[in-house]
């Protein structure tokens, strides 16, 4: 049983990119994710979470963004990276769900 | 302490900061901390230029000339370019964000709402590369 299956939840990873397949946090962790795609970022841009022009070809890229949502859909803890070079602990994320 | 010693000394830390950071970046404590590569620099730098201060031979000014380099590089690149514009987001702690229904790899639609009273959700946003 993956770790997901025991801690009962489900990882839902959102990126313009509709062929992503892997993530770091999902190899570390070993967990079941979703990936699904936000093919023009209207998704991440209702949600504020757009770097205009950040992408290496001046695109417009996603902010790396890590939310816990609890059963109940409400946001319980929320990291926002400032430096595209730091990832949230992948730890730090299952104790904010084991938390809820 | 002999100039000769601190160059060496400077030119190790740098050496030992490449390397960490460039073979050790699967490792949260090393990757979530990139001011730990300009403070070494940095650290490196002040020897260097303590070692020339001492002996003014060409190999310490060299080996100060790379590690500032090294320094304020790593500064710009950290400080600078590898910074992301504070994120006016619509999500906030005890409140729900808005829905969504997004196709997953085998374009299947999957909504926030489909886990609402089943399930706690992990919702990640990254760029799909890197």
């Amino acid at each position: 049983m993956s770790e997901a299956e025991k801690a009962g939840v489900e990882i839902i990873a959102v990126s313009p990119d509709p062929n992503a397949r892997s993530h770091e946090m999902a190899q570390r962790l070993h967990l079941s994710y979703r990936f699904v795609a936000d093919s023009d970022l209207a998704v991440t841009r209702r949600y504020g979470l757009v770097h205009a022009r950040g992408g290496a070809s001046g695109e417009d890229v996603p902010i790396p963004t890590t939310v816990v949502l609890d059963r109940d859909g409400v946001v319980r803890w929320l990291w926002i990276s400032n430096n595209f070079q730091v990832r949230p602990d992948p730890e730090a994320v299952l104790a904010a769900v084991r938390g809820l | 302490m002999r100039p000769g010693w601190l160059v060496t000394l400077s030119l190790l830390i740098s050496v030992a900061a490449i390397t960490v950071y460039s073979q050790l970046l699967r490792v949260p404590a090393v990757r979530n901390n990139p001011e730990g590569y300009v403070a070494a620099f940095a650290i490196a730098t002040t020897i260097a230029a303590l070692a020339v201060a001492l002996g003014r031979r060409w190999y310490g000014w060299a080996t100060l000339a790379v590690s500032l380099l090294l320094l304020l590089g790593s500064a710009t690149f950290n400080f600078v370019l590898a910074r992301i514009p504070e994120a006016h987001t619509t999500l906030r702690v005890r409140e729900r964000p808005a829905a969504f229904t997004l196709p997953d790899a085998d374009g299947r639609p999957v909504s926030l709402a489909d886990y609402r009273g089943q399930k706690p959700v992990v919702l990640v946003f990254y760029r799909g590369y890197w």
